[in-house]
């Protein structure tokens, strides 16, 4: 449940930084920082682990369920804190003159800071950057979970593909495949779906629209794994694909090479979307490479589904080995309406491969 | 994550009812002489906003605004091409793209001539809205929630009753036909029975009678397994948990459960987890003092014989009678 090496590159960065108490906060939308070192799927509201820099580990956790079952796994060190923010005062309080740091304390309730900063004597500083990019290069270990989320996206969208029929709705198909996803191990599932023809300009949650023959239907399916969330981003067709639907398949499929054609440690991840975007200008449609008509062009995957640097021409990130990265060029085009295509990418030490295996193509059911 | 249907049924939850929670807001403003009240939510802190909107930023976070004198404005992050879907589920109309939630509140200042504002419980704000707001030269004085959301209302009971009937109902059907079978495979099979039948969100925890309920681990379920169900139907959520119903205990601590509610377990010598569903967060561990009069409650307790234990839990609130379940 504690991950040791990721104990010892946390003391290293306390000892760089010169902090003396590093708090991992999470609550139950972001877990993520707190899992980090702690991997305890928790469903309290309030979760946080405090770090001294000698290596002593402290959790405090408000749900009484969820310190009955990490307290027996770590044998000590853990306190249930039904009074959460008297509990970081507590846990802030063994803070010496380096003072506190608090990865995740940007989505903590400021009352809570205000406790650590009342009880460490001074205001605390945030980890979460410094944080993040420890995250963001993964260890063998990470990489062999990520890839056994990768398969069960892969697994779940083909389920998702041989499950959509005309006459379902979208959060029938949806239900289809969360119970598939959680039959075969997800922890979690971040997924959003949206179907119908050129009018469809984005994903939302899944509404009570029925799938018609001629429909696109369009997913990112994200299954969280011990932890870690891969994603696939797949396109189907009900029934035989128009000759425009194709042609703006194509173009996709085109971005989407040209971003695993330039992923590899070095580059600017600027690059990586600039490389997709231009696949989009070269035919003609370059204006709906912005945000008008999409949100990102991929982004870092690992304990959150959606964590930074996000695949942007105006996003500055050298890329290092071990990264793992979705490149989606999924956007509007007026050919087909909204598309997804992407799959989750580990960088290797000269390039990427795909932890997907799922087909590069056009579904078609 | 938010994957279920997110739907707004105006049969359902008619638009009287935002119109007299907004009427609350607009009395309590007044009083207080604030142009307008600020409420923050995201994908899990969603109670809030979706009681006074029906709104949902089901993957982000948003700040709903709602004005003394005006129609409430939404400020999101969430891209201008889902706001047809967003007015379609909630009562807003105005929604201002926000990729900085605190510079686009701040902006809105600017040109209402606000000098002062409210915020739903202030301090509770995430530390990276509370600073810019605190530095701003806006004054953002705390409402708390009490003030604007002082009790549970009939059409607020009437969902979350319509949520416990639908996590009780297909807990009975599924629960017996689960021996056997892993906690994963039974957690898909709930998740397909609610989310077809229209839950937003489910959190389903498992025990195997040796542990507290917590999250699937391939574990077989056997006539010594507790589930625990966390559903969300409609922006309502409840919390249940059963014994398998071939445990022997299922009938005797169903009993001893509905005795103790009127106490909210305060008489039992068993294990009492009480939790609040009328603060921000879906549900939150707290102390039985905590639910005061008016409020939403989940009541789980556990029971031991010989080396296994057993949970029983359900929803319930603080009638002007005394506690009673949903």
């Amino acid at each position: 449940m504690l991950n040791q090496s990721r104990l010892q590159s946390l003391t290293n960065l306390m000892t760089e930084q010169g902090w003396d108490l590093l708090l991992l906060y999470g609550h139950c939308w972001r877990k993520d920082f707190f899992r980090y070192l702690v991997n305890a799927n928790f469903s309290g509201a309030h979760a946080a682990a405090a770090l001294s820099r000698s290596g002593d580990v402290r959790i405090a956790l408000m749900d009484p369920w969820d310190y009955e079952i990490v307290s027996a796994a770590l044998k000590g060190g853990v306190c249930l804190a039904r009074d959460f923010a008297k509990a970081l005062g507590e846990l802030a309080a063994l803070s010496k003159d380096g003072g506190v740091a608090i990865g995740g304390m940007e989505l903590m309730e400021a009352r809570f800071v205000d406790t650590v900063r009342q009880s460490a004597n001074r205001p605390p500083v945030s980890a979460s950057p410094a944080v993040e990019e420890l995250r963001r290069v993964k260890t063998p270990d990470e990489i062999e979970r990520i890839q056994k989320a990768a398969d069960l996206a892969d697994r779940g969208y083909l389920h998702f593909a041989e499950t959509v029929e005309a006459g379902m709705s979208e959060y029938e198909l949806v239900a289809e495949t969360e119970a598939f996803l959680k039959e075969n191990g997800a922890e979690d599932n971040f997924m959003l779906i949206a179907s119908g023809g050129v009018e469809v300009v984005g994903m939302t949650p899944p509404k009570d629209r029925r799938f018609e023959p001629g429909d696109h239907i369009i997913t990112e399916l994200t299954p969280q794994v011990d932890g870690y969330y891969a994603q696939i981003c797949r396109t189907l067709v009900l029934g035989e694909p128009s000759a425009k639907q194709r042609e703006s398949f194509a173009i996709f499929a085109e971005a989407r090479q040209a971003a695993e054609d330039i992923l590899r440690p070095g580059v600017n991840i600027a690059d990586v979307a600039k490389a997709q975007n231009d696949v989009f200008r070269k035919y003609g449609y370059g204006e709906y490479t912005g945000p008008k008509y999409t949100r990102v062009r991929g982004h870092n995957l690992g304990l959150h589904p959606d964590e930074s640097p996000y695949v942007l021409e105006d996003v500055n990130y050298t890329v290092k080995e071990n990264m793992v990265i979705i490149a989606h060029p999924n956007t509007y085009l007026p050919l087909a309406g909204y598309m997804v295509f992407g799959d989750t990418l580990l960088v290797t030490s000269d390039g990427c491969t795909s932890f997907n295996k799922a087909e590069r193509k056009l579904f078609k059911r | 994550m938010k994957r279920g249907l997110i739907a707004w049924d105006r049969k359902e939850l008619p638009p009287e009812a935002f119109e007299s929670r907004l009427a609350g807001v607009r009395k309590s403003l007044a009083e207080r002489d604030l142009p307008a009240l600020v409420i923050y939510t995201d994908v899990w802190r969603s109670n809030q906003g979706r009681h006074f909107s029906n709104f949902m930023p089901y993957w982000n976070r948003a700040l709903i605004v709602l004005p003394r004198d005006g129609a409430p404005v939404l400020l999101c992050a969430l891209s201008p091409r889902v706001y047809a879907w967003i007015r379609s589920v909630t009562i807003l109309d105005e929604i201002r793209p926000s990729g900085n939630l605190t510079q686009k509140l701040l902006e809105m200042c600017t040109e209402k001539q606000w000098k002062q504002l409210g915020i739903l419980d202030l301090s509770r704000l995430s530390e990276d809205l509370f600073l810019p707001i605190q530095a701003a030269e806006i004054e953002a004085l705390d409402m708390p929630s009490s003030t604007v959301w002082p009790s549970t209302d009939d059409w607020e009971l009437e969902m979350h009753r319509r949520a416990a009937k639908l996590a009780r109902s297909v807990l009975t059907e599924e629960f017996p036909e689960a021996a056997g079978c892993t906690d994963h495979e039974f957690a898909g099979r709930l998740e397909r029975r609610f989310r077809r039948a229209g839950a937003e969100d489910l959190v389903l925890l498992f025990t195997d009678g040796e542990t507290v309920p917590h999250s699937a681990h391939g574990a077989k379920i056997t006539e010594s397994s507790s589930v625990s169900v966390a559903l969300e139907y409609r922006g309502h959520w409840i919390k249940l948990s059963r014994p398998h119903p071939c445990s022997g205990v299922a009938a005797p601590l169903e009993n001893l459960f509905r005795a103790s509610v009127k106490t909210l377990g305060a008489d039992l010598n068993t294990p009492v987890y009480v939790e609040t569903l009328s603060g921000p967060y879906p549900y939150e561990s707290c102390e039985r003092s905590a639910i005061e009069p008016g409020a939403l409650f989940a009541l789980q307790i556990a029971s031991r014989s010989g080396q296994h234990r057993w949970f029983y839990g359900d929803t319930g609130w603080r009638a002007p009678g005394g506690a009673e379940l949903l």
